[in-house]
């Protein structure tokens, strides 16, 4: 690779770059519970759809019927497909100073937080996800809402440690500075 | 060494002119949540429909409950000096006592709307380090306490930074060179920031306003619209240009007044003061603000001009300090129209390291922004129009001007747009008819992202994203290479650097 920016005191090749990072792909229960949250959207969808077509006062039943489930069955099969298909993309990887995690199947996404700018950490769980027994870690920064770190998907006994291990590096590099 | 002729440790209200500022604060947050109510019961009263009898009585009901609130507001409401700290008490239904030590106490800024100004009091605002609920304020308090009460926070809050406090904080409390006038704005001055608003914006808001008050008013906009049209019909048809030409001088007129207005009641003999710790602004004709900007809070500046501003070769600057609340998120940023580059240059000196302020390479984005500019904003739209021919016809071909439109917008965004680093600071220029640019110090960002489209990643290119306490910067459209280099470099820089980014 040729250095862009011969300005610098380090040349960004030498330091260690993303392609030796392992990176760990999520709990595969997660692509369950995104399924089965999505399947349970739908079906309110078509709930909602058949509410609207029975109750008002519509003049052709039929074509409404064909319109409104054609577009919701388009919508959830390409819907499915992204989560499927975009569920490999979710990685997170640990280093020894920052986390990081990817996303995005068609619009794909790395994001980085360095840990001596973490704020605090915190676990989410939703109902789905509590049956599957998975979890939610969320990173706070400085940076506000779009810079903050969400890592679905992990194991309740991983998402623990890791958390701890987050707080903990965030405490050392941060009592470091002073 | 200050004399005081304030006890500040008997918990006292505050003077009985609060009650009538915390009534029109009150009225104006109803007003504001319900205003289509109060609009649809002035103008239908006339009717007299039960309808409008339940909406009067309900607005007679927010009055009621809004003079009673501030009464009680008032009366609940003390303040006093406790163990090196300042205690504030209120609440009316629920009591809450907000304590907060002097030593973490920023900076304390008044400021005045006409009626503080009317009865000589300010209403004073407390800021402090701290993660959440950092911002206390007080209404009303009269001028000469409130001066009185800042001398003697600060000076205490000195006093024990220097028995406990760290050197650094020595350093800065110890301070007492006096501030230096950087900039006034002259009426001259202020005259030519109002002409080089951005008038299609105030054109804008009054659209708007129009827009939804009409739709308030009547319920049926389209009603409205075509009675009004209909009874101009006969006139526009042979007058067509005039009627056009007409309405177009007064819609520019009326936008051009309103900036000019608005930049008056802004901007009205606007002062900075430069310190060897911060910037301190003082601005506003009816509401008279004043704001402090303590350098160590500044996570970014910004410098823009648009072309009528460029002739008068004057800048808006921005100064975004690093906010604790999302609330405040706005209030961080504060805009100085009318900066001269001299006087921005001697903000920049001030707020980043002056050595690495040197002029660098610039890097500029890949030129396939252009096209991804024509395809979006000029191909895709025009194809919509085209295939809306059989509803608008001839019209269609109007909407194809967007097309050579697109092709301007897309050189100019890419000349335009580069980035410049060294070690410390980080610079994004961007702009299409204006020109705007960012500057950050790197151990400032909070978060690095990297961002790559279905068409980025085939051509190898990508955008990166750097997030700081008080805004984003980001850089479309470069190299893959370039942006993991980037990425690569400013991770290091930030997880290396031991200084507080605040």
């Amino acid at each position: 690779m040729t250095n862009h920016f011969e300005n610098l005191s380090v040349n960004p090749n030498e330091l260690p770059g993303l392609e030796e990072i392992d990176f760990k792909p999520i709990d595969p229960n997660y692509l369950k519970v995104s399924l089965i949250s999505s399947t349970l959207f739908f079906i309110l969808l078509i709930g909602g759809a058949i509410a609207v077509l029975e109750l008002g006062d519509i003049e052709e039943k039929l074509n409404g019927y064909i319109i409104s489930m054609s577009s919701i069955v388009v919508l959830a099969a390409i819907n499915i497909t992204i989560t499927i298909l975009g569920f490999k993309k979710k990685q997170y990887a640990l280093r020894q100073r920052d986390i990081i995690y990817t996303k995005g199947l068609i619009w794909s996404m790395r994001t980085t937080v360095p840990f001596n700018r973490i704020q605090h950490a915190e676990l989410k769980q939703g109902p789905i996800e509590r049956i599957y027994k998975i979890n939610s870690l969320k990173l706070f920064t400085a940076g506000g809402q779009s810079s903050d770190l969400v890592i679905p998907g992990l194991p309740d006994k991983e998402a623990l440690s890791m958390k701890d291990f987050v707080l903990k590096k965030t405490e050392e590099d941060g009592t470091e500075r002073s | 060494m200050v004399q005081n002729d304030h006890d500040f440790s008997i918990p006292t209200r505050q003077p009985s002119v609060a009650i009538g500022i915390i009534l029109i604060k009150f009225v104006r947050m109803t007003v504001r949540a319900i205003w289509p109510l109060l609009l649809s019961f002035f103008i239908g009263r006339r009717a007299g429909s039960t309808f409008e009898d339940v909406v009067g009585y309900l607005v007679l009901g927010f009055a009621a409950f809004n003079l009673i609130g501030s009464i009680l507001t008032y009366f609940r409401f003390y303040y006093y000096i406790k163990d090196n700290a300042i205690v504030l008490d209120k609440g009316v239904l629920k009591k809450t006592r907000t304590n907060i030590p002097f030593e973490r106490i920023q900076t304390i800024n008044f400021s005045q709307n006409l009626l503080h100004r009317l009865f000589n009091v300010v209403s004073v605002e407390i800021d402090s380090a701290g993660a959440n609920k950092s911002e206390i304020s007080i209404d009303a308090l009269s001028k000469e306490e409130a001066i009185a009460l800042r001398e003697y926070i600060m000076a205490e809050k000195e006093q024990i930074i220097n028995e406990i406090g760290t050197e650094e904080e020595k350093e800065i409390s110890a301070d007492k060179s006096p501030s230096e006038l950087l900039l006034h704005l002259t009426p001259f001055d202020l005259l030519k920031v109002g002409v080089s608003q951005n008038h299609l914006r105030s054109m804008g808001i009054i659209f708007a306003f129009v827009f939804t008050t009409i739709n308030e008013l009547t319920n049926d906009i389209g009603d409205f619209l075509s009675d009004q049209f209909t009874q101009f019909e006969s006139y526009a048809v042979h007058n067509t240009l005039f009627a056009f030409l007409f309405s177009a001088v007064l819609v520019i007129i009326i936008s051009f007044l309103f900036s000019l207005g608005n930049s008056v009641l802004k901007y009205y003999d606007l002062k900075l003061w430069m310190g060897k710790n911060g910037l301190k602004l003082v601005r506003g004709l009816l509401n008279r603000e004043e704001v402090t900007i303590n350098k160590n809070k500044v996570q970014m500046v910004s410098w823009s001009t648009n072309p009528i501003r460029k002739f008068f070769k004057m800048y808006t600057l921005q100064i975004a300090q690093a906010s604790s609340t999302e609330v405040n998120a706005q209030k961080s940023k504060i805009n100085v129209p009318g900066s001269y580059k001299k006087q921005i240059s001697r903000v920049i000196n001030m707020v980043f390291p002056s050595e690495y302020l040197g002029t660098e390479v610039k890097h500029s984005i890949s030129s396939a922004v252009k096209q991804r500019i024509v395809l979006f904003y000029g191909i895709l739209p025009s194809l919509v129009s085209l295939s809306l021919w059989f509803l608008i016809e001839e019209a269609a071909f109007y909407f194809l001007l967007i097309l050579p439109l697109s092709v301007f917008l897309g050189r100019a965004y890419y000349k335009k747009r580069s980035y410049e680093i060294n070690e410390e600071l980080i610079r994004s220029n961007s702009g299409i008819v204006g020109t705007e640019n960012v500057l950050t110090q790197i151990h400032k960002i909070q978060a690095v992202k990297v961002k790559q489209s279905w068409y980025q990643r085939r051509k190898q290119l990508a955008t990166i994203e750097l997030y700081t306490a008080a805004g984003e910067m980001s850089i479309p459209f470069i190299t893959l290479n370039e942006a993991l280099q980037l990425e690569n470099f400013i991770l290091y820089r930030i997880e290396t650097d031991k200084r507080e980014w605040m």
